[in-house]
């Protein structure tokens, strides 16, 4: 038996090296370099000096630190506050028993999330473009119907320019367009494994279709909910593509479109201080880990309350 | 062998979509090891205008064909261009033997230690070849860090005003006589007729809008203001600085605005053109090439002109972008890249062909004589073109060649559009009612671009 | 509930959702029509240029001019490498961590409590947060600039390894493991015969997000990539924008040829992605 088991561990050990080996050194390395790095100030990889704590102390007094973090949350939350609960409406329509196609209506309300953020970019730019783009097009041709024409802003439609002056608005719409679906996707699933018996239960007890969904559904669907959320959560806080490629690779007028993931880029690799961008990574990662702390705590929470 | 069939009959119930992915990789591997290798051209060069290749295309080919000249050239865009030399520089990469740098990208090159600049150091060998003194005095000033020069100018870049002249005319205005901006937009009042009756004028004056940096910039250096002093310190928060981006600013503001934003490289913008939204552009040398190429439709209709100054006797032109060649320090043919770059920088033919092909004078000022320069233009009803950009060259305003010099327009351009912003909610449309608040928005400016340069331990700017 | 009024309803929702997936295809629609026009044309019409074809359409200023120009450029190169990246990347992530989740899982051995913890805890550690020391090392390796730059640090996923404990978890019993032993399977054979069957969903899925996560990445290949041979899609894209802005046409043709394809793929595999998707959050 001594002899299986020391051949079962030689098998994993196997099994694990080559996961375990690019684990070591393409995560755990970087993330101790990381420790490091943030105490340096460098030119490209090749050039260093050691400044301690100096690019915390910057970060902290950088306004366009700040005025990232600001952008992104303010994505995060504007995002996140129309497109769940969009999601979720949308997941409840297509629960209905009774509806037919509905494998191709979620499929096509998914289909958005198989573009990947640099294309849908791409397709942005151009669609937001003032004058000429499909938006403002679409926008003033329905606007120039008189029971929507109260909708016109100031400048008339044509005019409106998204990318140079509403660069949040612009980022939430596309990623309304992007995320609704896929967001739809766990709530359905959530639905579909909501007990049927407690339903049930609930129809005998005479409960009305919103007593059921306030009772019922929505406690029954609270893990999945919250995992949405934090996924959510955590995709917006690193947004960076869409805004790097709309915005030409800059923040925008203003540094509107400024977000945290952009401001490390520009630090790191346009002007090469590697350790200000790992200084502003771990700002970001302390974000990100409280919020999965604050998740975690908020299932165990109703696990020991349920 | 009996194992392998088991696994391979087990392996068999895995989906098919899975065995379509695995045969991508040996489909793509084997397509990839055969497709054609990249030609290995003795010489690589990278730029970014698609102008300049056309132009430089012929010349090179001949070369080619006549001795053997081995060259390579990679077209791509700024931004391409930017990250893939920033990181050949900083990875320590081979990167190419000749760079035609943009202005607004050079900046990140020079903003590590002097030594570390990834672009070799030009001066002894301009001295010595007695190219030094042949450019354009303030051409040379964008690419030299502390007196020491690294690239070739490849232009000059004056600006004048472009204007639709076939619009001006039938009004019956006779835009040349204006000397001043004040003038300027109080010739053109009459054409900015709201026919359409949506309650804003048809047409603008001119073509210029806050967020546009480079013309705000232009602007600035037209009327003297100044980013950063001879020493490189910051003077974002000058007095002048202030007047001048508080009458810019003027110029946008308000229910009488006299300026709009016509997008200047995208189609949409084009199509702006053609429908003369704007009368008239802040039109460097290098726009002309460009409006050639993509807005054919309003040749013949645009003439030129000196720009209006800010004050009666101030400066008629400016200046903006510019391009030098670069020789990375990596390269190891550095004798063959500078023979292309005499080749494609200081010689007449290719001096005439790049005014005749993209319309950009050169900086090598005895070249300036050639009769190609008096030609009257077509697209611009005939005028001498040429002649009319030299003769403002010399005037071209002084550069700095600041490696925050970018971040510092872009600091300016958000101050402009604050003081929009500001100018719109207070209701105030004159400059002298926004020039306190333009001091206080270049204060904050000033600010972040000093705290910008102090972040680096590097480079010893105060 | 009564029927007409039951069935009034249910038209309503069909009604809604249609106009829903309309405006989601819109885009779609408009980006794959304009990369049909030309330059000249792109202007006249929001969607078609009109005309006096059928629909009042001008058909005949279509054209599939754009897409042999994207060849021209060069653009099926950055094609083929966006197809190896993300397939290599697919096959040895999910084999590795397959291998990873697989052991962590059944085989019981000194320091597996340790690996768990340390593999797991790195879940929680965001990607951009090694973006700037992956490259330094990378630097170091002299791996700048390479495909093997670019792949390695994709192929120890931990999400992956963490997907996988939980699928072998589920759907491998030890009576099994312990039936293959009884009939002489060695031990590692046991992974490929036994195990990688039963998981095969999970296998599935996290290929096709393995795939499309690469097919996707914009950063690393921005960061890592630098010269144009190696580029894949992503960044040719961008870099093709920035030098042809003013040709929508041909913007949009690349937008539909780097989408299309593995769009295409993953409609054809939907049932498996989603289901890989969500197999975190739900559980059963």
């Amino acid at each position: 038996m001594t002899s299986n088991n020391a051949k079962r561990t030689r098998v994993a050990w196997v099994l694990l090296t080559p996961f375990l080996a690019l684990f070591v050194v393409f995560m755990v390395y970087p993330l101790v370099q990381s420790a490091f790095l943030a105490a340096n100030q460098t030119f490209g990889p090749g050039t260093r000096t050691f400044v301690g704590e100096r690019n915390f102390a910057l970060l902290i007094e950088d306004p366009l630190f700040w005025k990232s973090i600001r952008n992104t949350i303010v994505y995060a939350l504007g995002s996140l506050l129309i497109q769940l609960p969009m999601a979720f409406g949308l997941a409840l329509a297509l629960n209905s028993r009774h509806l037919r196609g509905r494998a191709l209506y979620r499929l096509l309300f998914f289909s958005p999330q198989l573009m990947g953020l640099v294309f849908v970019s791409i397709l942005g730019a151009l669609a937001f473009e003032k004058r000429a783009g499909l938006i403002n097009q679409a926008l003033h041709w329905a606007s120039s119907y008189s029971l929507l024409s109260w909708t016109t802003p100031s400048g008339g439609w044509l005019e409106y320019a998204w990318l140079q002056e509403h660069v949040m608005a612009t980022l939430i719409l596309i990623s309304l367009w992007l995320y609704v679906g896929f967001n739809m996707i766990y709530f359905l699933a959530a639905l579909q494994n909501v007990d049927q018996s407690l339903i049930e239960a609930a129809e005998i007890d005479g409960a009305n279709a919103r007593a059921k969904l306030f009772h019922v559904v929505l406690p029954s669907i609270r893990p999945v909910a919250t995992f949405v959320v934090l996924l959510s959560m955590i995709g917006s806080l690193q947004l960076f593509e869409l805004p790097y490629v709309l915005l030409d690779g800059n923040g925008g007028p203003n540094n509107q479109g400024l977000t945290i993931v952009m401001y490390l880029y520009q630090s790191g690799f346009e002007l090469g201080d590697l350790g200000y961008a790992s200084a502003i990574g771990w700002a970001l990662a302390i974000m990100l880990i409280g919020l999965a702390f604050i998740q975690i705590r908020m299932m165990r929470r109703e696990e020991a309350s349920s | 062998m009996h194992m392998l069939s088991t696994a391979l009959l087990a392996l068999r119930s895995l989906s098919a979509g899975i065995w379509v992915i695995v045969a991508l990789v040996v489909v793509s591997f084997v397509a990839l090891s055969f497709s054609s290798r990249e030609r290995t051209a003795s010489l690589e060069m990278w730029m970014f205008s698609p102008e300049h290749l056309a132009m430089y295309d012929p010349v090179l080919e001949d070369r080619e064909a006549a001795d053997e000249l081995d060259l390579h050239v990679s077209l791509m865009s700024i931004a391409a261009l930017k990250s893939r030399m920033m990181s050949g520089f900083f990875g320590g990469l081979d990167t190419a033997d000749l760079i035609e740098v943009e202005r607004a990208t050079v900046g990140q090159a020079f903003m590590g230690p002097v030594d570390a600049i990834g672009f070799r150091d030009l001066t002894s060998r301009l001295r010595d070849e007695g190219l030094l003194d042949t450019f354009n005095p303030p051409s040379l000033s964008p690419w030299s860090v502390d007196g020491r020069v690294f690239g070739l100018p490849h232009d000059v870049h004056p600006v004048m005003l472009a204007y639709r002249a076939d619009l001006v005319e039938a009004a019956g205005i006779d835009l040349q006589q204006a000397t001043t901006w004040q003038e300027f937009f109080a010739l053109l009042q009459p054409v900015m007729t709201d026919a359409d009756g949506d309650g804003k004028p048809d047409r603008y004056a001119l073509s210029m809008w806050v967020t546009q940096q480079d013309n705000i910039e232009l602007l600035l250096m037209q009327g003297g203001g100044a980013l950063f002093a001879a020493d490189g310190s910051p003077t974002v928060d000058s007095a002048r600085n202030a007047a001048l981006l508080a009458e810019i600013v003027s110029w946008c503001a308000g229910p009488n605005r006299v300026v709009t934003d016509v997008d200047e490289f995208s189609a949409a913008g084009h199509q702006d053109r053609i429908n003369g939204v704007a009368i008239a552009y802040l039109c460097p040398d290098w726009m002309c090439s460009v409006w050639r190429m993509h807005v054919p439709q309003i040749g013949g209709k645009m003439k030129l002109m000196p720009l209006p100054a800010f004050e009666p006797g101030g400066r008629r032109t400016s200046v903006r972008g510019g391009t030098m060649l670069g020789f990375p320090r990596t390269s190891k043919n550095f004798d063959r890249a500078w023979e292309i770059a005499m080749l494609l920088y200081n010689s007449p033919e290719i001096a005439r062909t790049l005014y005749k092909e993209v319309d950009i004078i050169t900086p090598v000022q005895s070249l300036w004589s050639d009769p190609v320069y008096d030609e009257p233009d077509p697209f611009f009803m005939g005028q001498a073109k040429g002649r009319m950009f030299i003769e403002l060259a010399p005037d071209v305003p002084v550069r700095t060649s600041s490696p925050y010099n970018q971040n510092a327009v872009l600091e300016f351009r958000d101050a402009a559009v604050n003081l929009l912003n500001w100018a719109n909610t207070n209701g105030v449309d004159e400059p002298d009612a926004l020039r306190e608040q333009a001091q206080q928005l270049l204060h904050i400016a000033q600010k972040n671009v000093a705290r910008q340069m102090a972040r680096n331990v590097f480079t010893g700017v105060e | 509930m009564s029927q007409p009024r039951f069935r009034i309803r249910i038209l309503a929702l069909h009604a809604f959702l249609l106009g829903l997936a309309l405006l989601v295809l819109v885009p779609f629609t408009w980006m794959f029509i304009a990369s049909l026009k030309s330059q000249e044309d792109f202007f006249s019409g929001m969607f078609f240029p009109p005309g006096d074809g059928a629909f009042g359409i001008a058909w005949d200023k279509l054209t599939w001019g754009n897409y042999k120009e994207l060849f021209n450029l060069g653009f099926e190169r950055a094609f083929l490498n966006s197809v190896f990246y993300s397939s290599t990347s697919a096959v040895f992530a999910t084999l590795f961590a397959a291998a990873t989740g697989y052991v962590l899982a059944k085989i019981d051995f000194r320091g597996r409590k340790f690996l768990t913890v340390l593999v797991l805890s790195a879940l929680v550690i965001p990607p951009t947060l090694l973006i700037a020391p992956s490259y330094e090392l990378l630097y170091r390796l002299g791996m700048l600039d390479t495909a093997w730059g670019l792949l390695l640090p994709t192929l120890s996923p931990t999400f992956g390894a963490f997907l996988f404990r939980q699928a072998v978890k589920q759907s491998v019993p030890d009576e099994l493991l312990e039936a293959a032993r009884i009939d002489g399977c060695s031990e590692l054979s046991i992974f490929f015969v036994v195990v990688l069957p039963l998981v095969r969903p999970m296998i599935g899925a996290f290929m096709l997000i393995t795939f499309l996560g690469m097919w996707n990445n914009f950063i690393s290949p921005q960061i890592v990539l630098q010269s144009e041979a190696k580029q894949p899609l992503s960044v040719a894209i961008a870099q093709l924008r920035g030098v042809y802005r003013t040709d929508y046409g041909l913007l949009m043709a690349a937008t539909v040829v780097s989408v299309a394809p593995v769009a295409l793929l993953f409609l054809m595999l939907q049932k498996q992605f989603i289901s890989g998707l969500t197999s975190g959050a739900v559980k059963g």
